[in-house]
């Protein structure tokens, strides 16, 4: 008995171990199998491919159905492609989701990349753009996130600028001229006037619900700690590509820095208790707070129009950007970029890659695709030949409006080192809101923890 | 003898099997990525030893951070969970009314997955909470979330509220496997109902509190969905528990041959403090 | 007699308020479902009457969600997970009890061992893996759940058949049937109770389960409820009205079976939890 038992457990782990080694000869075997895919497309001769079928793996859950109703159309000028998209829902996830989805091996044809880093990361999956048609198209400067030597992995999927959104018929009512706000002093100046109505009550009246001018979302580490930060650093660094490749951080407008958060704190509902503004997430601060006119200014993006619209369109038609003031150095502009692009997966078949591309190049530079892009996924097209599509949204008309001025300064927070961002300053600003570091502090740890991942 | 052999494996084979495929080999890849340098995307990563292990505990101050808060975190809830689901359990026991309509409801939670019972509940403290405050002129019900106090606190009662209703179920069912002769024989004794509770209610439990514990320890060291959904680590990561620590270290800092070493290291850990529950539970009962 | 009367009324209404604790959050969830997105960033207590009320929200969200088919995938992957995850589980765990050997303790503790694994320090691996053996979709997800499913549910038999008495098997046994036949006529009807706790422990994860199905399901005519759930919760907006009376249809399912099978689950845990 005992004796058989024994034999049992040795086949278990026998078991186990062929199973381990059948995985381990399978690592090695993935290059075969990729190019028998490729040999099975190559099959097929490329003048006149047969049905080829693209998979796009994206996460804006905002514009899956549009973008469906975008690729049934492509489907009608290119009958011999199918388009499958998939969307991750669920906000964050992105990368944990294309992560899974190619290590399942089952991997898209197009997917999103940020910046630099997830070209680094990328670099042996994503095809070279460089010969597309709408690169001649960019606006100078808006390639420089995904360009390495001559080559270009993605596709800009729009512009986005940020800064601080204001409500047009407060600062009416309250007498604020906000033309006349072209500096931090000039900014501060207005705010102060602004709380001091609110405090008197005199706006109680038309709005009830307001009871601050600002309301800061620490809870987003994203907000503070990537788009806050972004406006300062965007002084030292003149691309994300600069910040990418940049072992040190200066912090040199540090203090600039804190006149932007503290700012915004003073004059939130939580000014007495600021420790409660890491509780006040994105909800809080849109839904919650400019939507239904609860606050006046947040610091917040275009993206917000849709998320307002949706509570209140009064409101989201009303709406427009103040500069985003960095004391002392530029003052008077607003930060914008690009924030995702389209990447071709360059171990697809040939045929699928030709595809992907020419479903992205009709999507941006077709009629029936820049319609799509502007008229139903709201976008600030990152290209030129728009000029019959003008954008639809105030906030987007107000960012091209900072940028024809050349009034913008550059996104470079896709170059910080991955998580510093969000993970190091982002928490330390948390701390300094708590009160359990002094601001000094939040500059030294993130300088440290910047050149301590670099390593 | 053979033959026993042959139906063994028939029987028991084909979900050891499946086991073996969808857990085991899984874990041992988990565990040799651990050696390696690996960024999740690359699958032929470098071997660098006991590297990783090294620099979770010399530059890892967050995840022994983590592991205090969770630990604590999971003490807290084995007791409050536990507690309330024996009380419950109690109650409805009790010959009340609506007996099972009452069981219904504390067993509801459980109905409804991880993810978005975090996101609602973050409505709640945030919003609720102040509002309730506000009109009762209670301060500590404002803020909720923004402290790591109001987040840890707020991550028991999530997880109280929502784990209880089970151990009702558990603990219901123990309580009614006890003979009722012995009840009756007490209270011809003149017990009174605490006598009860304690000399024959409780002793006659302890087996149901083995699996009891064995299933919220369990589950409070793995918490993830709440963990992420609720405060997702804030203020300042002060919150963030295991689970949560490792998949950021993957996915946010890009570091999986890290991650997959704190795995192993969270994992050993669990396993060593659950068995050793599992060892002192069995002890008492047969002691009881 | 009455001081009985009053201690029962007492219970009862303690037993009352707790529940109305207990259902609060959903009764959160409920009201706000009715409201518009406007009425739920107000007043978030208000209940839904007056320019707020908007019950369009769930004709809304069962339009996005895809109901039916979604509903047609969870179903389907629920129920045959569920019947999988019993059958095999439930045939193993009786050999295992009635099994007296080393090897039989040991697979017993692994599977125990096994609910310790956070699934998050697997999730990569396991996706490679699946991948390679080309276990994706609806089949690999079913799979899958047996494997991450088979832990609990062992235990729970292994408990429940260790109090079975073995007479009636034996006596089968010498009646001439194979231990197929044994297992089938004899001892699974004698498992009814313990079933039905697996069945709706599984159910509940199965159903409401993300993380797993959104790594592994790559068609959308495949998604299930709750990746379609998420598509209400946004990179930044989160739409709470659709979200909310998505969450509401979502759940009925679910009830009602636990409704159904809760007379069961208490018998089943009695004799199952009690080694």
């Amino acid at each position: 008995m005992f004796k058989t038992s024994k034999w049992r457990f040795l086949s278990i782990v026998l078991v186990v171990i062929l199973s381990v080694a059948l995985f381990a000869g399978c690592a090695k075997e993935e290059e075969p199998v990729a190019t028998e895919t490729e040999k099975e497309k190559d099959a097929e001769p490329t003048p006149d491919p047969g049905p080829v079928e693209i998979e796009i793996f994206q996460f804006k859950v905002e514009m899956a159905q549009d973008l469906d109703a975008a690729a049934r159309e492509f489907e009608k000028a290119f009958p011999n492609v199918t388009v499958v998209i998939q969307t991750v829902g669920g906000g964050d996830d992105y990368g944990a989701a294309l992560r899974a989805k190619f290590a399942s091996g089952e991997e898209p044809t197009i997917f999103n990349i940020g910046g630099p880093q997830d070209v680094e990361d990328w670099k042996h999956k994503v095809a070279d753009l460089s010969g597309e048609p709408w690169v001649e198209l960019a606006h100078p400067g808006i390639l420089s996130g995904v360009t390495v030597g001559n080559e270009i992995f993605g596709l800009p999927f729009n512009i986005e600028g940020y800064g601080f959104v204001y409500n047009k018929s407060i600062f009416a009512d309250a007498g604020i001229d906000a033309s006349k706000i072209v500096d931090f002093e000039s900014l501060e100046a207005a705010v102060i006037e602004l709380d001091a109505k609110i405090q008197a009550g005199d706006l109680k009246d038309k709005y009830p619900n307001l009871e601050a001018v600002f309301d800061l979302p620490a809870k987003e580490n994203w907000v503070t700690g990537l788009h806050t930060s972004n406006a300062v650093l965007a002084q030292e660094f003149a691309s994300s590509i600069e910040a990418f490749e940049a072992a040190e951080v200066q912090f040199t407008y540090g203090d600039a820095l804190k006149a932007l958060i503290d700012l915004q704190a003073n004059f939130s509902p939580h000014a007495d208790n600021k420790y409660r503004l890491n509780a006040v997430d994105y909800a809080t601060q849109v839904d919650m707070g400019l939507a239904i006119e609860r606050v006046a200014i947040i610091q917040q993006g275009n993206w917000v129009f849709g998320g307002v619209k949706g509570i209140d369109e009064n409101v989201a038609n009303n709406l427009g950007f103040l500069p985003f003031p960095v004391k002392g150095a530029i003052e008077d502009s607003i930060p914008v970029g690009v924030p995702m692009h389209w990447a071709v997966n360059k171990d697809s078949g040939d045929a699928e890659i030709e595809a992907a591309k020419e479903f992205l190049n009709w999507l941006y530079t077709s009629d029936v695709g820049k319609n799509f892009i502007v008229n139903e996924f709201f976008f600030i097209p990152p290209l030129k030949g728009f000029d019959d599509f003008p954008p639809a949204d105030p906030l987007a008309k107000s960012i091209i409006e900072f940028a024809e001025a050349g009034r913008t300064m550059p996104w470079v927070f896709m170059g910080y080192p991955s998580g510093w961002g969000m993970d190091i300053l982002g928490n330390q600003i948390q701390k300094y809101l708590a009160g359990k570091i002094t601001w000094d502090e939040v500059i030294s740890v993130s300088i440290d923890e910047w050149a301590i991942l670099r390593k | 003898m053979k033959n026993s052999k042959f139906w063994f494996f028939t029987f028991v084979g084909p979900v050891l099997v499946t086991f073996i495929i969808v857990v085991i080999i899984p874990t041992l890849m988990g565990i040799y990525f651990s050696f390696t340098n690996w960024d999740g995307i690359n699958h032929n990563p470098d071997w660098i030893g006991l590297s990783n292990y090294f620099a979770i505990f010399e530059r890892g101050g967050d995840f022994l951070d983590s592991f205090v808060f969770t630990a604590k975190f999971a003490a807290t809830t084995v007791v409050t969970i536990n507690l309330i689901g024996f009380g419950l359990a109690l109650l409805v026991t009790g010959k009340i009314k609506y007996s099972n309509a009452v069981r219904s409801v504390f067993f509801m939670p459980n109905l409804i997955g991880g993810l978005i019972l975090g996101f609602v509940w973050q409505f709640i403290f945030t919003n609720v909470f102040s509002h309730v405050g506000g009109v009762l002129g209670l301060d500590f019900l404002q803020g909720w979330l923004a402290t790591t106090a109001t987040g840890f606190w707020g991550l028991v009662i999530v997880m109280t509220w929502q784990l209880s209703g089970y151990m009702m179920i558990i603990y219901i069912a123990a309580l009614q496997n006890i003979p009722k002769s012995l009840i009756e024989a007490a209270e011809i004794d003149g017990a009174t109902s605490w006598q009860k509770l304690t000399g024959i209610t409780i002793p006659l439990v302890a087996p149901a509190l083995t699996i009891g514990l064995f299933l919220t320890l369990s589950n409070s060291f793995k918490l993830f969905d709440q963990n992420l959904s609720l405060t997702g680590g804030g203020p300042f990561n002060s919150t963030e528990m295991l689970a949560l620590n490792i998949f950021r270290t993957a996915f946010v800092f890009s570091q999986f041959g890290r991650a997959q070493a704190k795995a192993v290291v969270f994992l050993i850990v669990v396993a060593i403090i659950t068995l050793t529950q599992i060892y002192f539970s069995k002890r008492k009962e047969v002691e009881m | 007699m009455g001081r009985k009367n009053n201690k029962r009324t007492i219970l009862s209404v303690v037993a009352i308020i707790l529940s109305a604790i207990f259902l609060s959050p959903l009764f959160i969830v409920l009201t706000n479902s009715f409201k518009t997105r406007k009425g739920i960033f107000l007043d978030v207590l208000s209940l839904p009457f007056g320019e707020f009320f908007n019950p369009i929200n769930y004709v809304i969200a069962f339009e996005r969600l895809n109901f039916l088919n979604a509903f047609k995938n969870s179903m389907l992957i629920t129920v045959i997970s569920v019947v999988v995850i019993i059958i095999f589980t439930s045939s193993a765990a009786w050999m295992l009890v009635r099994t007296k050997s080393k090897m039989s303790t040991f697979i017993f503790f692994m599977f125990a061992g096994a609910m310790l694994i956070p699934f998050q320090s697997v999730m990569l691996p396991l996706v490679r893996w699946m991948g390679i053996l080309g276990f994706l979709n609806p089949r690999g997800l079913i799979f899958m759940y047996l494997g991450f499913g088979s832990s609990l549910s062992i235990i729970l038999y292994h408990g429940f058949i260790k109090n079975i008495p073995k007479e009636l098997e034996e006596a089968a046994t010498i009646d001439g049937c194979n231990k197929f036949q044994v297992f089938w006529y004899i001892v699974f009807p004698l498992l009814k109770p313990i079933t039905m706790t697996v069945a709706i422990l599984n159910s509940m994860w199965i159903w409401n389960d993300f993380l797993l199905p959104q790594l592994v399901i790559n068609r959308a005519e495949w998604h299930t409820i709750p990746l379609r759930m998420f598509f209400f919760f946004g990179q930044f907006a989160k739409e709470w009205d659709l979200g909310l009376a998505g969450l509401t249809i979502s759940m009925i399912p679910i009830i009602v079976f636990y409704i159904f099978a809760q007379r069961y689950i208490v018998k089943g845990l009695m004799e199952g939890s009690i080694k």
